[in-house]
């Protein structure tokens, strides 16, 4: 559909907010953080020296940052894997015409509403190794200590948990949307031909859902790299002894505690080149395995 | 008005009417400001203050001292702002400095100190007080040379700490201790600890706050260097001593507290008092400055005593925490904003406001004068908790492994510290090799620092 705009110049005034925008706020910032990714800078004065790609190269060759890499891959994949499949499963659930269903959907909803900030001190009170009710009740039942401020991969296991439960109302959403958009002719058609719930779900819905869940898939990657950042902060800074290191984190760290910001603008700069290349990939390939009925 | 006006001029542009109406409002709003000039003009000398203290702190700092000083000295207003953590607030104000708005006073904590000194963005307190304006006789030495380097004194003390042994009274009855004879050497408090854990007083006998800063604490208290160059004070330090063998005793020490089950780690900074105050821990080695909110919250008895020694090791002294007021040199202050700057420096240190925020706080009491009110009031007697900390710093020597470490990326340094304590309470790694690992890091923090202030 196209328009006839009465002056000329009237689209580009209407676009410019959007592009000083993103120019200010965007262009500007990556400009400077790659320019200073290859600094040694005084923060106070700006005063430094250029150190050509040492910033990199003291990245990739720290064990740090490898470990961090590390973390945060197994962070995205543990949220991702659990969101999507509890996701998808609560949604099949919530899906059948249930008295009250509208309840357990706004219930089920409902902690995608909050940051991420408070979903990490709710998770870090409930789990809190001396005062916790659910560490409590877990203590009781099987015995164990559940120190996750000593044990990282408990910590890791927490942070998963909390950062899963928290995407569950977003993934239930979509999913509830896919599944309903599914005519029910087919179902019937599926399972008049005598195919068992199973098959009904694996061969007919589940590629049906293709888009969503590709969609999601992205999603809830790209949130687990960056919108849960608030999450790490509160519940664990990062630790305990770096397991719940991840690469955002890390980069605050470097930036805003340690005041190194040479090497926080590297950081910057390669999960930027990081992500590009998730999505990238993720398009390529990740596009092919969808049905777009 | 033209309402449907045939001759509407072209889009985007607005009315004859419309400018004209914006031209009134303008006039109207510049007449405005005119009247209220006169109320707007009155010379006060306002300086802004940002600092770090949360919580209970926030009113004593807000509510009490602020509104004081500005009671006191009408002509000048002090405006304090509460910018975050201390490593927030050193954050903005870098920022604020970059950006050539910064406060006039900023809080930073004792691992800036180094940082700062060398930000070329600050007075130093000696240069910006006149001689004789504050009697610098009355602080309390040890808290005035750990901010002193080369004769100089760099920032103010304002709350100032150290770290002391808090323990569970009740606890140690429970277990069938003396609960007024708390432990005073490892081997004590292995052994209390162990009766403690054994009769089921509390699930482990101790727990750190802030262990990286525990573990300089040792140092210190053992009269031990941290790093080389006089611990940082003779010029700049370039190399950590902490992986000696000192170092690797006192990590061994700890690690076998940990295997035991005696020391249960609960987070850094002041997330451990969750532990204590639950009565899961016995013992709490933490900073002074938590012992108002400590007593308060605790629902058991509180005592407190020295840190402990480890036996045949030098005696030291233990070392100051806490933050100071950094004077930051800012374009265009007047020569009143100057006075009023220093007339709050003073005004921190009078008895009355000194007392009061130790009272308030835990924090020191700035000078002599104050802690003599204080003896003479009873309030050490009635509140002996609060003087364990102040009589532990009087004790011992003055040497630079007493006086406190500098170290450039201090607060970089304290989180591999703390790293590497983590590995060593979790037994990921053996102590020594936890801390080879952290003192190769922190050489090399400290060598890219030299770099850039050569």
């Amino acid at each position: 559909m196209e328009g006839r705009y009465p002056n000329r110049l009237l689209p580009y005034l209407l676009l410019l907010p959007s592009v000083l925008v993103v120019l200010v706020f965007l262009v500007i910032p990556s400009v400077q953080a790659l320019v200073q990714s290859m600094r040694l800078v005084d923060p106070f004065t700006g005063r430094g020296f250029y150190v050509g790609l040492r910033n990199f190269v003291d990245l990739f060759t720290s064990e740090e940052y490898r470990h961090s890499i590390v973390v945060s891959v197994i962070f995205a994949a543990g949220t991702t894997l659990l969101g999507l499949s509890a996701g998808l499963g609560l949604a099949l659930l919530v899906n059948q015409p249930l008295r009250g269903a509208w309840l357990y959907r706004t219930a089920l909803l409902w902690p995608y509403a909050l940051s991420p900030a408070v979903a990490g001190a709710i998770w870090g009170l409930l789990m809190d190794p001396s005062a916790g009710p659910v560490t409590y009740l877990l203590r009781r039942l099987t015995g164990g200590s559940f120190n996750w401020m000593v044990d990282g991969h408990l910590a890791l296991a927490l942070v998963t948990l909390a950062s899963s439960w928290k995407m569950l109302g977003y993934n239930i959403v979509f999913f509830l949307a896919g599944l309903q958009a599914i005519p029910s002719e087919l179902m019937e058609a599926a399972s008049v031909d005598g195919a068992s719930a199973w098959s009904r779900f694996w061969k007919v819905r589940f590629p049906l859902l293709s888009p969503v869940t590709f969609f999601l898939l992205i999603m809830n990657t790209l949130q687990s790299f960056f919108e849960n950042f608030g999450l790490i902060d509160v519940l664990t800074q990062g630790g305990p002894a770096r397991a719940t290191d991840i690469l955002v984190y890390k980069l605050y760290r470097d930036g805003f505690v340690n005041i190194q910001w040479g090497l926080a603008s590297a950081q910057s700069i390669t999960l930027f080149v990081m992500v590009a290349l998730l999505t990238i990939l993720q398009f390529r390939y990740g596009g092919r395995r969808v049905f777009y009925g | 008005m033209p309402s449907s006006s045939t001759t509407s001029p072209p889009a985007g542009e607005p009315r004859g009417g419309t400018y004209a109406l914006l031209g009134r409002v303008v006039t109207a709003a510049l007449m405005l400001m005119l009247a209220a000039a006169p109320a707007l003009a009155a010379p006060k000398a306002k300086i802004t203050l940002w600092h770090a203290m949360g919580g209970a702190r926030y009113e004593a700092i807000t509510q009490g001292i602020a509104k004081a000083f500005n009671e006191a000295y009408p002509d000048y207003e002090v405006e304090p702002l509460f910018t975050g953590s201390y490593a927030e607030t050193l954050t903005k104000a870098i920022a604020a400095i970059r950006a050539g708005n910064p406060p006039d006073i900023v809080q930073v904590y004792e691992v800036g100190t180094q940082t700062m000194i060398d930000s070329g963005a600050i007075i130093p307190v000696t240069d910006l007080v006149p001689p004789g304006a504050i009697d610098f006789d009355d602080y309390i030495q040890p808290i005035l040379r750990y901010y002193t380097v080369g004769g100089k004194l760099y920032s103010m003390p304002f709350n100032s700490s150290t770290a002391i042994l808090y323990y569970n009274k009740d606890a140690f009855r429970k277990a069938g201790l003396d609960p007024e004879r708390p432990p005073r050497t490892y081997a004590e408090l292995e052994e209390m600890g162990r009766r403690i854990v054994a009769s089921g007083a509390a699930r482990a006998a101790i727990t750190f706050g802030w262990p990286a800063w525990i573990f300089e604490q040792t140092f210190a208290y053992h009269n031990q260097l941290y790093a080389d160059n006089d611990n940082g004070r003779a010029g700049r330090a370039t190399r950590v001593l902490f992986d000696n063998e000192f170092g690797r005793m006192v990590a061994s020490r700890w690690a076998q507290w940990a295997r035991e089950g005696l020391l249960m780690y609960g987070g850094r900074e002041y997330a451990p008092n969750r532990a204590f105050l639950s009565g899961e821990v016995a013992m709490l080695l933490q900073s002074t400055s938590q012992v108002s909110t400590i007593e308060q919250a605790a629902s058991f008895e509180v005592g407190t005593a020295f840190l402990p020694r480890i036996e045949g090791q030098p005696e030291g002294k233990s070392v100051i925490g806490g933050a100071s007021l950094w004077v930051i040199n800012r374009r265009g202050r007047t020569q009143a904003e100057r006075d009023a700057i220093v007339a709050f420096l003073r005004f921190l240190a009078e008895p009355e406001q000194t007392v009061q925020w130790h009272k308030d706080t835990g924090y020191f009491p700035a000078t002599e004068t104050a802690v003599r009110l204080l003896e003479q009031e009873g309030w050490f007697a009635q509140h002996p908790n609060y003087a364990t900390a102040f009589r532990q710093i009087q004790m011992g020597p003055d040497t630079p492994a007493t006086r406190g470490v500098l170290l450039g990326n201090f607060v970089q340094i304290r989180d591999i510290v703390d790293t590497a304590m983590e590995r060593i309470f979790s037994g990921s790694l053996t102590p020594a090799q936890a801390l080879a690992q952290a003192a190769q890091q922190a050489n090399r923090v400290l060598e890219d620092y030299n770099r850039l202030y050569r």
